[in-house]
């Protein structure tokens, strides 16, 4: 069988504090590994603010920076500024904000920068809520989740948002979606990224095994599922423009990505079908988009 | 920085919140509910293969390209390969995981395309140094004898095969017709075993001009005299001339005798023996038509051969079973019942129940009884048991006589090649221990593949490597995440026209590109093949590599137990078990 090749350095030590099965923790395994030493990491509160370790320790074997949860497009502008005036033009900025820090918080502060088209990597570590304080609900929450802010008697009424098309609209030069079922996507992605200038975002799906009411052995398996269901479809956006969509041979229906989740344990078979029926037009809409 | 680290007063800290050391001293192996650790498990060919060839290793160095080492474990198991290859009708493929997602590994077309490399069987096969003072003798030169004695001389013994017919192979030269078997791969594979220093002697036959007595002077005796007789059918008429006996016609046409025939040949059976002779009689410009008093689901010969028999042109009349045979004008006529199938019997297959008054005839030149084989019993000593028509062993082959062993047809009612080979090697593993006063059936127990009855010699002579625990993987416990459907390569057969002109092989050997595709479908169920799939997916980087070398180790210092390798290992090699309290 041939082997998943990825970089042998490991600059997520070991001893940090993500949860057993953390998705999160094998994507920023994986990145880490893409991105090499020369690079200084930008953390807005998220669970990556506890996860690394507590002063005076951190797992991390690269520069990193805490930030104000709000404050992942414009820290980042400011690191990538101060590098410039000192003439560095080699070391990599890259923002790692969850889906709150991103989708919610953090978003004026992104599209800010990404208008400037900032030179830097933007990654949304999307866990699909608010985990770091205890599961609340944020705009990437799926529709009809449960989170402690959307409890079973009230799951979430809202779509998740679509970032992907936000950011498109921003005419950045790179965006893509990513998720740690498939690392050598990931890893292809970053390194493209890697070669390009300006603002780069990659949305990452990383799965909460206790955010999302999952064993943590299965993990990957829903990574994997939420593509394979095309819940999370993989594709890039060059330019805002140019779509490339990632078709996938072993396509399964949405149930079988939702009937493993506790999240979604109180969908009833009519809930069930209306998010198959989004998810085929989301679908549809996304091949029109890589049409044209 | 990996250790905790104490500020005895403010002025010892840094003026801003910079890190100072890493993590490591936080042992979040500590956390651990679950422990995933790395254990070898059996998969199903093995288990079912009644020679117990190593499969998942043979195929793995064949999909590495590593011929040489796919060579090398074979022969750890089996001095036959390129006759399994050939004739055996491979359980292994029907008990395969791969056919729950496509077609089972074409497992007996790998071997027989190792086998079969010119290159390898250059190699030189080094003469096993007889260092033991004890003599074994080996009555039957089949593939019990064959196997027996293969591993005897691996295991040091000096090791002479008393062998009846001019030419050693048993069933392998005199039964199994050279359509099938080319006599050049027999040959070959006995003289490797021959070159390792067995000695076969020839036109020697206990009873006859070898006697108990003359045997004294070894230490053990391996009993593989086979069953050679012709079951009778017992019914009127078939003593007459122009009837003959299936095992006795292959015998002569395989020894390159002649048998005077009609035009029209009828073969009654349903056997192996029934399609080897039909077959066989359409290579002699025949036509052939086999009787057989069940339907074509209940027939005891495999298969393939019956489908690839009607392809040349043999025709089979199921249902009918023969009860009278007449002559008439050098003719002859065979009277038969129709027959229906009833209840199921013992061997699970329907009963067939003559139809009263349904009498016919059926017209022949010459009649083939191939009733199916019998053992000879007569020059055996009295008192050795025997029941259902063969002789009484334990798992080991002991017959309960010091130092007496036997296997094979002898001691089995199921008679194939590779019976015969796995019965051949626990008798060689039951002899050493004999010798050396060890408990075989506890030395047995510890080199069973699976359940057993097969047994692995490798684990034998090299007891802590490779080590596979007995528990028989299941198709769920595969991640079919990694896999995708691709078909499963075929060997490439002779027109059935082109087949019938001679006795030329009709199968040819897999070409090198499409082996080294079909080992790559092999899954290698529950055999670590090195893929790493669980060192990239663990979250704390808790599968170890040293030096950019996967050690197939976790570190249980941080393993916090997640499970997800457990869950994604391709192949069920890692077991998860709850951790102790
Ligand atoms: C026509 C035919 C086709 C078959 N096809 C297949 C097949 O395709 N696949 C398969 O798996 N199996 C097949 N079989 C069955 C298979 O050949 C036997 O199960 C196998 O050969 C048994 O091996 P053995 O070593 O026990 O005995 P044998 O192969 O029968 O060898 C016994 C040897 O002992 C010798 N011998 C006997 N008595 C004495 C004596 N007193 N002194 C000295 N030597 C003696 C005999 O001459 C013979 O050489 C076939 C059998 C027949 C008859
Ligand atoms: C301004 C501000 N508000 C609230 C918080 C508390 N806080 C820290 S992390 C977090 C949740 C972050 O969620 P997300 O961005 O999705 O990251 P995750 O924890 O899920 O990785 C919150 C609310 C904060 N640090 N700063
Ligand atoms: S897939 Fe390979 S290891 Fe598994 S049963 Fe088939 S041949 Fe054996
Ligand atoms: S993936 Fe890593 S942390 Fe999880 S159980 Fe396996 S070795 Fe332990
Ligand atoms: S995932 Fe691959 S390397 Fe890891 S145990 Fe399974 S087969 Fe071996
Ligand atoms: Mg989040």
């Amino acid at each position: 069988m041939k082997k998943i090749p990825i970089p042998i350095e490991e600059n997520l030590g070991r001893g940090h504090l993500a949860c057993a099965g953390c998705g999160a923790a094998i994507g920023m395994r994986l990145v880490l590994k893409a991105l090499g030493e020369r690079v200084v990491m930008v953390f807005p509160a998220s669970c990556w603010s506890i996860i690394p370790g507590f002063w005076p320790y951190s797992s991390f074997r690269v520069t990193a920076i805490h930030a104000g949860f709000v404050t992942g497009g414009a820290t980042a502008s400011g690191i990538r500024a101060a590098l410039d005036v000192k003439g560095d033009d080699e070391t990599l900025v890259v923002v790692w904000g969850g889906d709150g820090g991103t989708f919610d918080i953090g978003l004026q502060a992104l599209s800010g920068a990404a208008e400037r088209n900032e030179d830097f990597i933007y990654i949304c570590n999307d866990n699909e809520g608010y985990m770091n304080t205890g599961t609340q609900r944020s705009s990437a929450t799926p529709l009809m989740a449960w989170t402690t802010t959307t409890p079973v008697a009230q799951p979430k009424e809202n779509p998740k948002k679509d970032i992907m098309a936000i950011m498109a609209d921003h005419q950045i030069p790179y965006a893509a979606t990513a998720t740690i079922a498939y690392p050598e996507d990931l890893l292809r992605k970053m390194e493209k990224a890697k070669g390009i200038r300006g603002t780069r975002f990659i949305h990452l799906l990383s799965p909460c095994p206790p955010g999302w009411r999952i064993p943590s052995e299965i993990c990957v398996k829903i990574s994997r599922l939420a593509v394979r269901s095309r819940v999370f479809p993989l594709y890039e956006i060059e330019k805002g423009r140019i779509y490339t969509l990632q078709e996938e041979k072993r396509v399964v229906p949405v149930k079988e990505y939702l009937k493993l989740q506790g999240r979604f344990g109180h969908l009833s078979n009519s809930q069930i079908e209306e998010i198959q029926r989004r998810v085929d037009e989301s679908w549809d809409r996304l091949q029109r988009k890589a049409r044209c | 920085m990996t250790k905790r680290m104490t500020f005895k007063s403010v002025s010892e800290m840094p003026e801003i919140p910079i890190s100072m050391g890493f993590m490591d001293w936080n042992k979040t192996g500590t956390w651990r509910a679950q422990r995933p650790y790395y254990v070898d498990k059996t998969p199903p060919c093995s288990a079912s293969c009644p020679v117990g060839n190593d499969i998942v290793s043979f195929i793995q160095k064949i999909a590495e390209e590593d011929l040489e080492g796919a060579w090398r474990v074979l022969r750890e198991e089996n001095p036959l390969p390129g006759v399994c290859g050939r004739v055996c009708f491979h359980p292994c493929e029907s008990r395969c995981n791969r056919s729950f997602l496509d077609e089972p590994v074409a497992i007996h077309a790998l071997e027989r395309f190792v086998a079969d490399d010119m290159e390898l069987r250059k190699e030189k096969v080094k003469r096993e140094i007889e260092k033991a003072k004890e003599k074994v003798a080996i009555i039957g030169s089949g593939p019990a004898g064959l196997s027996c004695a293969y591993h005897l001389a691996r295991f040091h013994y000096p090791v002479t095969v008393f062998e009846s017919f001019s030419l050693p192979g048993g069933m392998l030269r005199m039964g199994i017709p050279p359509y099938r078997l080319p006599r050049e791969v027999l040959e070959r594979e006995i003289s490797l075993i021959e070159s390792m220093g067995v000695e076969i002697r020839t036109g020697v036959t206990l009873g006859q001009n070898l006697d108990w007595e003359e045997l004294k002077s070894f230490s053990a005796i391996f009993m593989a005299t086979g069953a050679h007789l012709s079951r009778a059918l017992g019914i009127p008429g078939e003593k007459r001339r122009g009837v003959f006996q299936g095992l006795e016609f292959l015998k002569k046409i395989n020894s390159g005798k002649k048998v005077t025939l009609g035009e029209r040949i009828g073969i009654i059976g349903g056997g192996n023996t029934a399609i080897d002779v039909a077959r066989s009689v359409l290579r002699l410009g025949k036509k052939a038509i086999i009787l057989y008093r069940r339907s074509k689901e209940e027939m005891p010969a495999f298969e393939e051969e019956i489908s690839e028999a009607l392809e040349e042109g043999v025709k089979i009349r199921y249902l009918v079973s023969p009860i009278q045979i007449h002559s008439r004008n050098g003719l002859k006529r065979v009277e038969c019942l129709r027959m229906k199938l009833g209840e199921k019997d013992e061997t699970g297959r329907r009963k067939p129940i003559p139809i009263p008054n349904s009498n016919f005839f059926i017209e022949v030149d010459s009649l083939i009884i191939a009733a199916g084989e019998e053992i000879e019993f007569s020059f055996f000593p009295k008192g050795w048991e025997r029941r259902e028509g063969i002789l009484l062993t334990q798992r080991d082959g002991s017959i309960g006589v010091k130092g007496l062993f036997a296997g094979g047809d002898l001691t089995s009612l199921q008679r194939t090649v590779a019976h015969a080979i796995g019965s051949g090697k626990r008798a060689a593993l039951a002899i050493d221990c004999y010798f050396k006063g060890r408990d075989s059936e506890e030395t047995l127990r510890q080199i069973l593949i699976g359940e057993g009855p097969s047994i692995s010699i490798f684990r034998y002579l090299h007891p802590d490597e490779r080590p596979m625990d007995s528990h028989i993987v299941r198709f769920e416990e595969l991640n079919m995440d990694y896999f995708e459907q691709a078909r499963r390569q075929k060997e490439s057969k002779l027109p059935p026209k082109v087949r019938i002109k001679d006795f030329r092989e009709v199968t040819s050997t897999l070409p090198s590109s499409l082996a080294i595709e079909e080992a790559g479908r092999c899954f290698s169920c529950g055999t670590c093949n090195g893929c790493e799939t669980c060192y990239v997916f663990c979250p704390d980087a808790s599968i170890l590599k040293r030096e950019g070398v996967f050690l197939r180790e976790v570190d249980y210092e941080f393993c916090k137990g997640c499970g997800i390798c457990f869950t994604e290992c391709p192949r069920g090699a890692i077991t998860l078990k709850e951790e102790a309290k």
